[in-house]
């Protein structure tokens, strides 16, 4: 489903090229729950957002399906952004001004869903994470690992088949982290393609794939059978 | 989606309070002064549109020629009207209207006592075929169609009978003559150039009953049938001239030509051309117009600063819409739907605060502020495009400064706001560009006029009452003149054909002998008191002697007649003030004036006018007015000593003072208007700009509170922190001193152009006006920097 051939991403500095990734070779096949694993400045991130066309600035050919995303033109790599990825930050990354029902519907307002549609996908996600009685409430009123289920279900009102997830329990206290990933594994089992990275090697074990990353490159690349 | 827009754009402007309130208040006086001035503008434009067929109707001038000197009438004789419906087919109807209070006032008798009317007025019987104003009561085709008719406006009806219904058919005395109220109409809409009280049916007048070429006295109009070329009209009008009055002109030399104007055209039109109504020059239509578009600028330019330096702190927002899948149009839709709710809100709030102030607006301009406009169809349609046009304008920048972030750096809160840092700068520099200069040409223009205030006339204004009386009053006039300096409340009294201040009446002169030069000058018709009375300095010569023979007891040609002269006439005869006196003159047509005295220059026109010849008559006769100096001491006890004497002696004439001092005054309202609207604008311009500047402070303030805490806890002092903070907007304000400094020194010397006498071009208007706008520049920076400085660095510090 994705194919990273050596990629490249390095700042320019005045003596040299300082690399903060080098000679990427991935690829991830569709349904697996990848975890990218690594110290600070690794990569992880930068790796997270070329793959969630964030990014754009670096060097080397990504394939996602047939299509190489470097050779597409801005607007379908748009509409690829919107129809195949949601993203889930560590800080939440919610809208202050906007309650928990209009948070989850800004995606759905962007992709130009109907309305009676938008409120059913909402109903349904409220209903899955338990927040009916919070929808009219706004990120400030609530708890962090409340705040993040709701970014979950804002990541995947828009049913993207891909998941990108940058360090999603980071804020969180072990409780509520065992939930959250609880919610990636059931995510993972109806189908979703989902890649995080995280700092917790417990975190990795409800995955499929573990990497391994260290000084911009690929160190490990294990398959986690579970038992 | 809108609904979305909206909402987060609400929302997102509660929060940020200080933000929303200046923008809000920047934009709300802005648009209350666009507004404001549009619908001024809009009265002023709309002048004569309300009659049927108004593009057909024209008001008929006429050029007056002689020796090469051309005069522009507005008035033409009375035969004119008659002559053209009968000899010019495309005339379709025609009107005359003769304003009798340009010669006195009229005395009207409701059987109640005499009260004076000064907006009085003849027509003939066609005025309504002409001018279709609404009736209350009686029929319009026939209210002039007999002599002693007269028709009340609604007001000037309530005002004599209490109610306009009770007016129809009553009877009036006008001037001791009998009148019967034939209708009465609505008072004339404040955009008509015609507005008088009263019109009574020119039939009354004899040149009503005998119309003839001679004198020019009357507006005339005429609606001329569809399809008619004016040019055409006009070469028609040239043959009656040849047919009726070419001959008798040419005997004198004179010559005269009739021309059209539209009657649209007379309030903004040439303004040498008096009307019923002063004029509006259309220059100053123009000048507001920009100005009210400028403020706009100002109003705008305060929310694209803010916006942009706000930019910064909505960065985590817009890169989080952008990893949600936004469309950088979906997000510059959602920003300037922000702007546009703003514009929106601040114009309903706009609306209100004009509902308010409008009969303020309309006592200071004279003109109705008319609310209702904006409600209706037109109006309401115009204003949202207004909102729109404003709120994509405002909005437009700084949405595309926010969608065009990158979302991971946006996220980071990576982006700086430098990109826009120029722009911010060059659009400070304009409102600072435009306050400054606004406040320099209001300088000048109170300049100008204070010097008007102060220069030295030539004669003395102060403590001189002019008390308007009637030619009929006859020798009665002496009477009341010498009770009145008895009673002590005078103690100089002159009888003059005018007050000094505007003199019009126009003589021809020639220094006579073998110098046939000829020349016009103004003719005084005066007493022998005048030179005491109004204090002129007689440099040569003398005053005129009560024994001397009087101008209008002369009976022939070259009876002996003394006048005095100022020095600009001598001047021009070619002679010495010693030379002058004793010489003999022609003056008019008489061949024998001996010249007694000259008295030093005067100014008695306009001082957009140099002082021109004049030439004083001995002639208490054709005297209008008394000027009676009042005494040191209170003038208001005096009037009343001189009330009294007055009533004593005419009791049916009212007693109507004018200060000369303010009569002069009064006529430079054009000007002190302007200067009043320019004080004003400006005023709220520099008020605008300096909100935007206080915003602006405070972002940066903000960006840089760490920086100031660190600076306090190395040992800088408040006057150090307001020194960083404040240098870089004065640097912007002196590059915006510098450009309003050359539009100052360019608009002095253009407006004070139309000044023959002018005050000297000085360089305070421009130190005052740039050092209060850096005055208070620099109290917004330091308000702003002081409480900054006086957040506890601990805090501050540890939040980074």
């Amino acid at each position: 489903m994705i194919q990273l051939k050596e990629i490249d991403k390095y700042i320019e500095s005045r003596f040299q090229r300082i690399f903060i990734l080098k000679g990427i070779n991935l690829t991830i096949n569709e349904g697996e729950f990848v975890t990218l694993m690594g110290p600070s400045g690794a990569g992880k991130s930068t790796l997270l957002n070329i793959l969630g066309l964030l990014d754009e600035d670096y060097s080397g050919e990504y394939w996602f399906g047939d299509n190489n995303i470097n050779k597409m033109r801005d607007r379908d790599r748009s509409a690829l952004h919107k129809s195949e990825f949601g993203y889930i930050f560590q800080a939440y990354h919610l809208i202050d001004e906007l309650t928990v029902y209009e948070n989850i519907e800004t995606p759905l307002l962007y992709r130009k869903v109907s309305s009676n549609e938008r409120k059913s996908i909402i109903a349904d996600l409220l209903d899955r994470f338990n927040m009916v009685a919070k929808k009219d409430l706004f990120p400030a009123q609530l708890s962090g690992g409340q705040q993040q289920l709701v970014g979950i279900a804002r990541a995947i009102a828009g049913k993207p088949r891909i998941l990108l997830a940058d360090e999603p329990t980071g804020n969180l206290h072990s409780g509520q982290a065992q939930e959250i990933m609880q919610v990636f594994q059931e995510l993972h089992k109806e189908g979703t393609t989902i890649i995080q990275a995280t700092h917790a090697r417990e975190n990795a074990d409800f995955g499929t794939r573990l990497i391994q990353m260290l000084d911009g490159k690929i160190d490990q690349d294990e398959v986690i059978t579970h038992a | 989606m809108w609904k979305n827009y909206l909402k987060v754009s609400f929302r997102n402007l509660q929060k940020r309070k200080l933000y929303t309130g200046i923008n809000l208040l920047g934009l709300t006086i802005a648009v209350v002064s666009f507004l404001a001035i549009c619908l001024y503008i809009h009265h002023e434009w709309s002048y004569d549109t309300m009659y049927s067929d108004y593009n057909r109707i024209y008001k008929m001038n006429q050029e007056f020629k002689s020796d090469g000197e051309s005069q522009l009438l507005s008035t033409t004789p009375s035969s004119l009207v008659p002559t053209i419906l009968e000899e010019i087919p495309e005339a379709e109807i025609g009107t005359l209207i003769f304003d009798v209070s340009i010669f006195s006032t009229v005395m009207v008798d409701a059987g109640e006592g005499n009260q004076e009317e000064s907006a009085f007025a003849y027509v003939d019987e066609n005025f309504y075929r002409v001018f279709d104003f609404k009736m209350v009561s009686g029929n319009p085709l026939q209210a002039f169609s007999e002599p002693n008719q007269v028709v009340l406006t609604k007001s000037t009806a309530e005002r004599y009978f209490g109610n306009a219904n009770a007016a129809q058919g009553q009877a009036l005395k006008i001037d001791n003559q009998d009148y019967v109220i034939s209708g009465v109409m609505e008072d004339f809409p404040s955009n008509s150039h015609i507005d008088f009280d009263f019109l009574a049916s020119f039939k009354t007048r004899r040149h009503g009953k005998n119309p003839e070429w001679s004198p020019s006295n009357y507006y005339t109009y005429v609606k001329v049938k569809p399809g008619t070329d004016p040019a055409v009209f006009e070469g028609k009008l040239k043959q009656i001239v040849d047919k009726y009055l070419g001959k008798e002109l040419a005997e004198y030399g004179y010559e005269t030509a009739f021309f059209l104007q539209p009657v649209t055209k007379i309030h903004l039109g040439d303004q040498a051309l008096d009307s019923i109504k002063p004029g509006t020059d259309i220059r100053y239509l123009y000048i507001f117009g920009i100005v009210a578009l400028l403020l706009i600028a100002i109003g705008v330019i305060n929310y694209v600063n803010l916006a942009t330096a706000e930019a910064t702190e909505r960065n985590k927002e817009v890169g989080l819409r952008k990893t949600m899948g936004a469309d950088r149009i979906q997000l510059f839709g959602q920003f300037v739907s922000e702007s546009m709710l703003l514009t929106f809100a601040s114009t309903l709030l706009s609306m209100l605060v004009l509902y308010l102030i409008s009969p303020k607006f309309s006592s200071i301009s004279g003109v109705p502020l008319r609310l209702d406009l904006l409600v209706t169809p037109l109006g309401i349609t115009l204003i949202l495009a207004f909102v729109v046009l404003i709120g994509v304008l405002a909005g437009l920048y700084p949405s595309l400064i926010l969608s065009g972030m990158e979302p991971i750096k946006a996220l980071a809160n990576k982006t700086k706001m430098g990109g826009g840092a120029w722009v911010r700068k060059t659009l400070v520099v304009f409102q600072f560009f435009f306050s400054i200069g606004l406040l320099i040409s209001t300088m000048v223009v109170k300049n100008q006029l204070d010097y008007m205030q102060e220069i030295n006339l030539g004669y003395d204004k102060e403590h001189l009452v002019s008390l308007s009386y009637h030619y009929n009053m006859g020798d009665g006039i002496e009477t009341i003149k010498n009770e009145m300096l008895r009673s002590g409340a005078a103690t100089s009294i002159s009888r003059a054909a005018d007050m000094p201040v505007y003199i019009k009446a126009g003589y021809k002169i020639s220094p006579g002998g073998d110098n046939q030069r000829e020349f016009m000058i103004t003719g005084y018709s005066v007493d022998t008191d005048l030179i005491k009375t109004i204090d002129l300095d007689l440099i040569a010569g003398n005053n005129f002697s009560e024994t001397d023979p009087k101008r209008s007891e002369l009976e022939e040609l070259d009876d002996r007649n003394l006048v005095i002269l100022n020095e600009t006439a001598v001047k021009e005869m070619g002679w010495t003030v010693e030379e002058a006196v004793g010489k003999t003159i022609n003056i008019g047509f008489n061949s024998n004036s001996e010249v007694k005295g000259v008295v030093k220059d005067f100014y008695f026109n306009s001082l957009h006018h140099q002082v021109g010849p004049l030439v004083i008559f001995n002639d208490p006769d054709q005297a209008n007015v008394l000027l009676v100096k009042l005494p040191v001491g209170n003038p208001a006890t005096h009037l009343a000593t001189l009330e009294n004497v007055w009533q004593n002696l005419v009791p049916e004439r009212p007693f109507n003072p004018v200060f000369v001092d303010q009569a002069y005054s009064h006529m430079y309202n054009s000007e002190q208007q302007a200067g009043l609207i320019f004080g004003v604008f400006s005023g709220i311009a520099i008020f605008i700009a300096c909100m935007g500047l206080f915003g602006l402070v405070s972002y940066v303030a903000l960006r840089r509170t760490r920086e100031i805490s660190i600076r306090k806890v190395l040992g800088a002092t408040q006057q150090n922190v307001v020194a960083v903070l404040a240098a870089d907007f004065l640097k912007l304000l002196l590059v915006a001193a510098i450009l309003a400094t050359g539009f100052g020194i360019w608009f002095s010397k253009s407006w004070l152009q139309d000044f023959a006498n002018r005050t000297t071009q000085s360089i305070w208007p421009f130190v005052i006006s740039i050092a209060v706008v850096f005055l208070l520049a620099l109290i917004t920076i330091a308000y702003r920097s002081w409480k900054v400085y006086s957040l506890n660095p601990a805090k501050t510090l540890k939040s980074e």
